[in-house]
């Protein structure tokens, strides 16, 4: 037990480091997590040995797995259900075209251009076909539009998005044998008696110190997750459909929501995320930083082709279509969750692995870093009309700083 | 003619010091006090994280802003408090050019250069975009 504890303080110092980092660094925590683990794997391994982090340990697969599987869920139950039902169709439509076209464009990409085999083109098509709702719904924040029509659509398409690559992991490399049939009738039942079940449930024997509620969902996501498993699909397809499907009740319960982070944050996430970090193989990164740079192109072109003509169909106000668009990014969670599935089933090898963690975080970071540095200005600039109207206020005079200068 | 005064405040000891300046600057003009505080996403945004950071900053600020009230109580002031989400640079010159603020008070945080590369410094940027007179107060 002793050598356990040893590796939970290793892997809690490096989730303490990457929180710190995050923290000086204002960037998010999965990032940091999942660079720690890289930096990490690669420093022990080369000074002491690459076991040592112990990865492969039942116990951290688990941790890791539960924290996986949680992050899942609350990432569905912050759908919007009642904007969905009023706008489903162009939520539907704005959620297809951004699955679809990375998903079949980026597994043309590496079938046909890098060469790699089916199920591996497949997988790439799936990591990089997801899209990160948290970026689109801070963008959303800072200009306003979550609280118009059209924000909400866009957000809930993004669901719908990301419903898409849950769908495609869990189904695309299912043998579909009499057991994937009995999980998807299984599920089917489970997801729609849930949003009947849970809230009365919760009502009759929640609200109290034992914590019920957390002990059934887990339940619920555990049970669906070991189907699953069975089924030879992926834990992580119950487990965002159980969040959607509760968004509406579980979902607005704050108090309960803010328990499971703690604990998800606290300590299953940095699990997670540092050991989807220490399988990254930076030497291969390294050798083949071209296949890495092919994917992000290809994950960015398809997302643009395919997405910008329909938030324009869908009358998205001016700039904002563009910017949308341009920040339909891979999130990290789905990203990272489908390329861990990909080489825990052996269907991707660590090299290829490897670019595509590197083509979620590069999707992740650079359509942020160039809003940040060339967008924000243009945003922040009235336009002529605007300026003419205010040239006839009183107002402070301005004084464009130099590049470089500081104050 | 000073007639609405924005103070961004971040809670910290800079912001502090721009938050009295900005008290006294409206008790000389008779001008109204708005205080904006603003939540910034981590860099990407993650799923789930962002709300959790989003709601946290809320809430702390909203706490900071009983501590502002009592302070601007004792000069006779009611300030009006907002926090939105953004990057603070962005949402500070927004709202000063939606609420019509006459001059922004700020601080200035000594940034590192990997938080200036990433992100730019707020000053800067404020001083650059705003509509409206800025006041930086060291």
């Amino acid at each position: 037990m002793t050598d356990t504890w040893f590796l939970a303080t290793l892997w809690l110092g490096l989730a303490m480091l990457a929180t710190l980092l995050s923290i000086w660094l204002r960037i998010a925590t999965a990032l940091s997590e999942i660079v720690v683990g890289t930096v990490a794997q690669l420093i022990i391994g080369a000074v002491i040995s690459s076991s040592v982090l112990g990865a492969h340990e039942p116990w951290i697969k688990f941790l890791a797995g539960t924290g996986a599987i949680i992050l899942t869920f609350l990432a569905g139950a912050e759908l919007d259900p009642d904007v969905f039902k009023i706008k489903w169709k162009e939520a539907t439509a704005l959620g297809i075209a951004g699955f679809v076209a990375p998903f079949l464009g980026c597994a043309a990409l590496a079938y046909y251009v890098l060469g790699w085999d089916v199920r591996a083109s497949w997988l790439a098509g799936v990591a990089l076909s997801t899209t990160s709702v948290a970026v689109v719904y801070a963008v959303m924040l800072e200009t306003g539009l979550n609280k118009t029509i059209y924000g909400k659509v866009v957000l809930a398409g993004c669901f719908i998005n990301d419903l898409g690559t849950v769908l495609a992991l869990g189904l695309i490399f299912a043998p579909f044998t009499i057991r994937t049939l009995i999980f998807v009738g299984v599920s089917v039942v489970v997801f729609a008696v849930l949003p009947y079940l849970t809230p009365r449930f919760f009502k009759k024997y929640g609200n109290r110190p034992s914590e019920l509620e957390t002990k059934f969902l887990l339940l619920c996501l555990f049970g669906m997750g070991a189907l699953a498993g069975w089924a030879e699909s992926e834990a992580v397809l119950p487990a965002y459909v159980i969040g959607m499907v509760l968004a509406g009740t579980v979902g607005k319960d704050h108090v309960l929501i803010r328990r499971l982070r703690t604990v998800t944050f606290g300590l299953l996430t940095p699990f997670y995320f540092i050991r989807a970090g220490s399988f990254v193989s930076v030497p291969a990164l390294i050798a083949g930083y071209g296949v890495f740079l092919i994917l992000l192109f290809g994950k960015m072109a398809t997302k643009f082709v395919a997405v910008y003509p329909v938030t324009k169909f869908y009358k998205s106000p001016g700039k904002e279509a563009m910017y949308t668009t341009l920040l339909m990014s891979t999130g990290l969670t789905f990203g990272s969750i489908s390329a861990l599935f990909g080489l825990s089933h052996n269907i991707i090898d660590t090299a290829q692995y490897s670019f595509l963690i590197a083509a979620v975080v590069g999707s992740a970071v650079v359509p942020t870093l160039i809003a940040n540095a060339f967008f924000l200005p243009w945003h922040l600039l009235r336009s002529a009309d605007q300026e003419q109207a205010s040239a006839s206020k009183p107002t402070g005079e301005s004084f464009p700083l130099e590049e470089g200068e500081s104050i | 003619m000073i007639s609405k005064v924005l103070i961004a405040y971040d809670g910290s000891q800079q912001a502090e010091r721009a938050y009295e300046f900005g008290l006294d600057m409206a008790l000389k003009y008779g001008a109204q006090v708005i205080v904006l505080s603003v939540a910034r996403p981590p860099e990407p945004p993650v799923n789930v994280e962002l709300q959790a950071v989003v709601e946290s900053a809320t809430e702390h600020y909203h706490e900071l802003f009983n501590e502002l009230k009592a302070k601007a109580a004792v000069r006779e002031i009611e300030p009006q408090f907002e926090v939105r989400v953004g990057h603070p640079a962005e949402q500070i010159v927004h709202f000063a050019e939606e609420n019509g603020a006459d001059v922004i008070v700020m601080g200035h945080r000594g940034e590192s250069f990997l938080q200036r590369w990433l992100l730019g410094s707020v000053a800067k940027r404020v001083l650059s975009y705003a509509h409206c007179t800025v006041v930086v107060v060291r």
